[in-house]
């Protein structure tokens, strides 16, 4: 039986592409709303711009995973488990997670009335999530139990911003629904690190375009303001 | 009908913006009346403002204490809106 991931060009360029497109998306909107969190030190725009500063650094770092398994596979190298293990699972779940939770407490931090003591340790507890996480990952060597906590840290998030939004304006805005198709889709595009392709790559592909769409989107109304 | 609370980009608006409207210079009584606030707060403002680099406290001859905005606190003013509409449209 063939193996599953042999380097193929075209799937190596479009990872490629994808990755370059989001990642350049990330750090514009990041590096764009420098300047308005200098004057204000305003804690949602705090969190709201390292979101992407780490979900930047996480697309990277699935790049490089990708790669390395493509790689492997393909030329039948030798890699260390250590370190092959250490650059999906601990980096990926690390950034990610603190990305999802940054985005979270974004758009909380104001309704959750939070005393401005416990302000300054919130950055310290989303670390420790974020390394226990990853931590549980590198140990299980699994990027489904990776992807499977990153799914469970979604829905727990995804439930706390509804039952806030709803106890306070019974809305949901477009907004959220945005960030949460794109948290959904940073999920799928772990499914790339899988021992098995669970995804056809059309298919991913697919989800890969519409990814690009969530985050230009959010990339324009920054552009509005900044 | 009952007054909104400011929040505290509001109240800094609010704070620079009478210092721009006396031409950049204005003493500390005038400036809590006019900024609406509790002494408390209004200290607690002006020593946010001075740190951050906003305004600047000039002692004339006379030894009379102003408060003048800086390049900083003029920054502010112009994005100010820009500020407000990108907190609306994140919600954050």
């Amino acid at each position: 039986m063939p193996p599953f991931h042999l380097i193929d060009p075209t799937r190596l360029a479009v990872e490629l592409v994808y990755t370059l497109i989001v990642v350049f998306l990330c750090f514009t909107i990041y590096y764009k709303t420098r300047e308005i969190f200098g004057l204000t030190k305003h804690e949602g725009i705090k969190y709201f711009r390292i979101t992407f500063l780490f979900f930047g650094l996480a697309y990277i770092s699935r790049f490089i995973s990708v790669l390395l398994k493509l790689m492997v596979v393909t030329f039948d190298i030798y890699f260390p488990i250590h370190i092959f293990g250490i650059f999906p699972l601990v980096f990926i779940g690390y950034f990610s997670t603190m990305a999802i939770l940054s985005l979270t407490y974004s758009i909380l931090w104001k309704k959750l009335h939070i005393k401005h003591t416990f302000l300054k340790h919130t950055f310290l507890l989303f670390n420790v999530i974020a390394v226990l996480i990853s931590g549980i990952a590198f140990y299980s060597r699994s990027a489904f139990i990776l992807t499977l906590a990153q799914a469970i840290l979604l829905i727990f998030t995804s439930i706390i911003i509804v039952h806030y939004i709803f106890s306070n304006s019974r809305k949901i805005s477009r907004l959220y629904i945005l960030y949460i198709l794109f948290f959904l889709f940073w999920i799928i595009n772990l499914f790339a690190l899988s021992p098995r392709r669970l995804l056809p790559f059309e298919i991913q592909t697919v989800f890969q375009v519409i990814s690009i769409a969530v985050i230009g989107i959010i990339y324009y109304k920054v552009a509005k303001w900044t | 009908m009952m007054k909104r609370k400011r929040d505290r980009l509001e109240v800094i608006y609010d704070i620079l913006k009478i210092i721009r409207h006396y031409n950049n210079s204005i003493k500390p009584t005038p400036l809590l009346r006019y900024s609406n606030l509790s002494s408390q707060s209004f200290s607690e403002y002006i020593s946010e403002l001075l740190d951050k680099g906003f305004i600047k406290e000039i002692i004339d001859e006379k030894g009379r204490k102003f408060f003048t905005l800086t390049d900083k606190g003029f920054e502010y003013l112009e994005k100010y809106k820009l500020i407000i509409g990108f907190i609306d449209e994140f919600e954050l």
